[in-house]
């Protein structure tokens, strides 16, 4: 970031045509898609987690895991997967300019991609809403639920008025996960041709050939981030609403009679079938007729060099949570606290402007000390480590705070050094927390496009890329196999995930 | 008149244990404060909840104002009940105000003037504005206990109202909650282990032991004649002396198990005796062990068949294995 904000003084001759042609595309297209994602998210992700945490009916079980399953799939392997759903409009274009006009059907064929962007984004990002809002649903105290019933209120006038306002703080935290994912994707919104700041940072640098432009747009998006965390902030005011209630009373879900139940199933079904079953199908469908063009000894390669590169990022992104975990808890300090808090930041900032800020300390560190560090694994690594930090660091945060608070306290009052206290205490103790936080870097860093995009050395491919590549040169049935393969890899530890999760919530 | 009616509730979680109420019965009369006192796993807080309709019992009949509320064929779910009930741990909202706390019940907002006098008399004013967890422990229970009444229920049900609170302030709860069911004329069903809350506050007790009813009456009449021992004790320490040594005892009461009618004698009741021509109950033993409790000394007794615990006055000069006389005093 500080790379990005020291080289905003750099002069930038195309600034004012940018400003004066795209820049007000870029956050329109920005603005509608951010709030078109997080409203559809918000309204699958609550509402199906509402039903599986707190209502009754055949197939709940089915559905508490089965919901999260969309995680595994990437923005912009949905966007593929539903690549000809526009073309399906054309005979409705072609029916509006020959019988209205032809400015109507440009208008519509402008219009219509936002709502089909938002629908592919929303059905696979809305799980991270449906994950906090099933856990602050399952953890909220049945003794708040009952006593809005005591006092009258029925189960739509308890979620209303009671469950939802409890669960607000988790919410809104679960949507800006959304927001951030809305604003980091690139394949999605090149793919339906949608103008946001990430393709417009793209074209300018990659395209053009602009830095110092590229670089004045990711100031303008990281200016729009900040307000976006600081309203963040303020909607989760009073987060930890002080729950003072002992009560270890079981939320008893409520009992739908057949006809509801059969709302509840379509409602859990809907996103999942739009979120996974649908662009699975399709995947597997095209992958079974263009398997043999694809997989042969380069695609092994690639196979190799994603699970290669996101195991190595996500075991050294896990090793220095934890040791920024430990040594703000163990020393108690402020000042660490701070640069910890700064350093996962990270998560939020789109993958493009990490990958200028690498760019451009990889350049400094060429001129300061001759090595070529440009193109390099290592900073493409380094790149994933500042993206993904803030997923290590929460699971292994809150797990030290549960765990070992308290003995680390002991140990030192016994004598144990520090380095003793985390290799023989901590660590054994956040054994599962360090596990899932290695999971989630891992699915995220082999998702992850624009970085490796951007940061891959020459004819270093991973299966991201590959999808892209093929999906750009209209290969998009080609690309299905590579697609496949990052689904498979991304679901297996989420249903580790969901295991963990589900044992907490007991 | 009845508004508060049970026939015969039965509620079991596991069918492989013993039901948590089994085959309960008892009514309430309009104004009534009746308390539901027993030892922890006894049922007292499932009954509540089946009467606030929290819980289903498995058989049996809940009756609210003539209305069936709980039957073979009927169940009304708790918000068309009209019973208020006050949580143990008061389950106040955390994102809400008091103020928005208190006119959070349907039809709270209907008769602003009951609401604020209900903040009056419990002397919450000046707190509306603040959030459950600036509260005391005393304030939120206040604040609990007018969003509960504020909507006017039929019914007043508490889950152990003085539980959390020290022994000064149960004190001057106990009188103020007394002020409010009085002021509101509201009948009140409440939950409690404590037997000094139950007496200060109930009308009539309904002692509850392994999910039945053991014993129905006022305080009055649960101290002096108490079904059997688990009742008994309930109001502390009881020696049961065989109804042979005291026939002319005014209450004795047959234990189920050992078929041996015994008579309920409270430690107060023995007392040291040094005029050999008084007329009560004699035994003669010794002391086996003294524990000063300040107000009193507590005393273990031995006579040749059994063992007593005796409170004598404090100042009594009372030694381990000194030996002596004692009398049994009803009238105490």
């Amino acid at each position: 970031m500080a790379e990005v904000i020291l080289h905003l003084t750099i002069p930038a001759e195309s600034w004012r045509h940018i400003r004066d042609t795209v820049l007000g595309q870029y956050i329109k297209g920005s603005l509608i898609l951010v709030f078109g994602t997080a409203t559809l998210s918000i309204l699958l992700g609550v509402s199906s987690a509402w039903l599986v945490a707190c209502c009754k009916f055949p197939g709940r079980k089915f559905f508490e895991w089965a919901l999260i399953l969309p995680l595994a799939i990437p923005t912009y392997i949905a966007a593929y997967s539903y690549f000809d759903l526009l073309d399906k409009l054309n005979p409705l274009l072609i029916w509006i300019r020959l019988n209205i006009s032809t400015e109507v059907m440009i208008l519509i064929s402008d219009v219509i991609v936002y709502p089909m962007t938002i629908i592919v984004l929303a059905s696979v990002l809305y799980p991270y809403v449906y994950l906090v809002a099933r856990a602050a649903f399952t953890q909220q105290s049945n003794q708040f639920i009952e006593a809005a019933r005591t006092l009258g209120h029925g189960p739509h006038s308890t979620f209303w008025r009671t469950a939802l306002p409890l669960a607000r703080p988790a919410i809104v935290g679960g949507v800006s996960l959304v927001i951030m994912e809305t604003l980091n994707d690139y394949g999605a919104v090149k793919h339906f041709n949608i103008p946001t700041f990430t393709t417009g940072i793209f074209r300018t640098w990659l395209s053009i050939g602009d830095l110092p432009g590229a670089l004045r747009l990711a100031a303008c998006l990281m200016v729009l981030i900040l307000f976006l965390l600081v309203l963040e902030k303020w909607l989760r005011f009073g987060a930890k609403f002080h729950n003072n209630s002992q009560s270890d009373q079981s939320f008893k879900p409520y009992e739908l009679n057949q006809k509801k139940s059969f709302l509840a199933i379509i409602c859990c079904l809907f996103p999942l079938v739009i979120g996974f079953i649908l662009p699975l199908s399709r995947l597997v469908y095209w992958a079974s007729q263009t398997v043999e063009n694809v997989f042969d000894s380069t695609f092994i390669i690639l196979t190799f060099n994603s699970i290669a590169i996101a195991a190595a990022a996500s075991f050294i992104t896990v090793m220095l949570a934890v040791f920024l975990t430990f040594t703000t808890r163990y020393f108690g300090s402020r000042t660490i606290n701070a640069t910890n808090r700064l350093a996962i930041l990270g998560y939020a900032v789109p993958g493009a402007v990490i990958a200028i800020g690498i760019l451009l300390l990889a350049k400094q560190v060429n001129q300061a000390t001759g090595w070529i560090m440009t193109g390099s694994l290592s900073m493409l690594v380094l790149a994933y480590i500042v993206r993904f930090l803030a997923v290590a660091w929460q699971p292994i945060d809150s797990g030290m705070e549960r765990h070992c608070e308290q003995i680390n306290n002991a140990s030192r009052s016994l004598g144990v050094t520090a380095i003793q206290s985390l290799t023989n205490i901590n660590i054994p103790l956040l054994r599962n927390a360090l596990v899932t936080a290695g999971l989630f870097v891992f699915v995220d860093t082999m998702k992850e496009l624009p970085l490796t995009l951007i940061l891959r050395p020459f004819n270093f491919e991973t299966l991201s890329t590959k999808t892209f590549d093929l999906a750009q040169q209209a290969q998009i049935p080609e690309s299905s196999v590579p697609a496949l393969c990052i689904i498979l890899v991304s679901l297996l530890p989420l249903i580790w995930l969901n295991l963990q999760i589900r044992n907490t919530e007991k | 008149m009845n508004v508060l009616t049970l026939q015969n509730v039965t509620k079991s979680y596991n069918y492989n244990e013993p039901p948590a109420v089994n085959n309960l019965s008892f009514s309430c009369q309009s104004g009534e404060v009746v308390a539901l006192i027993g030892g922890s796993g006894s049922g007292k807080t499932t009954l509540l909840r089946i009467i606030a309709g929290l819980e289903a019992p498995d058989c049996g009949e809940v009756i609210l104002n003539n209305n069936i509320l709980n039957s073979s064929t009927v169940f009304v779910a708790p918000e068309k009940r009209n019973c208020g009930l006050v949580f143990q741990e008061y389950a106040l909202f955390p994102n809400k105000t008091v103020r928005q706390n208190i006119i959070f019940g349907k039809g709270a907002t209907d008769d602003p003037s009951w609401v604020n006098e209900l903040i009056d008399i419990t002397g919450i004013t000046g707190l509306e504005q603040r959030f459950p967890h600036e509260l005391s422990g005393g304030q939120q229970q206040r604040v609990a206990l007018v969003r509960a009444l504020a909507t006017r229920p039929l019914l007043l049900l508490l889950d152990e109202p003085l539980s959390h609170l020290d022994p000064e302030l149960k004190e001057s709860v106990r009188t103020e909650l007394l002020k409010l069911f009085s002021k509101s004329k509201t009948t009140v069903v409440f939950v409690s282990h404590d037997i000094e809350d139950a007496t200060a506050m109930a009308d009539r007790m309904v002692v509850i032991h392994k999910g039945e009813a053991e014993q129905i009456g006022t305080s009055d009449e649960i101290y002096r004649n108490p079904i059997n021992k688990n009742v008994a004790r309930l109001f502390g320490k009881t020696n049961f002396i065989p109804i042979e040594l005291i026939p002319n005892a005014p209450y004795s009461f047959t234990e189920k198990e050992s078929n041996e009618k015994v008579v309920p004698v409270r430690p107060h009741q023995l007392q040291v005796i040094n005029d050999s021509t008084n007329n009560l109950p004699k035994f003669t033993g010794k002391v086996k062990s003294v524990l000063n409790h300040g107000a009193y000394k507590e005393v273990e007794f031995k006579t040749t068949q059994f063992s007593l615990t005796l409170h004598l006055p404090k100042n009594l000069s009372v030694q381990a294995d000194s030996k002596f006389t004692i009398g049994y005093n009803p009238e105490l």
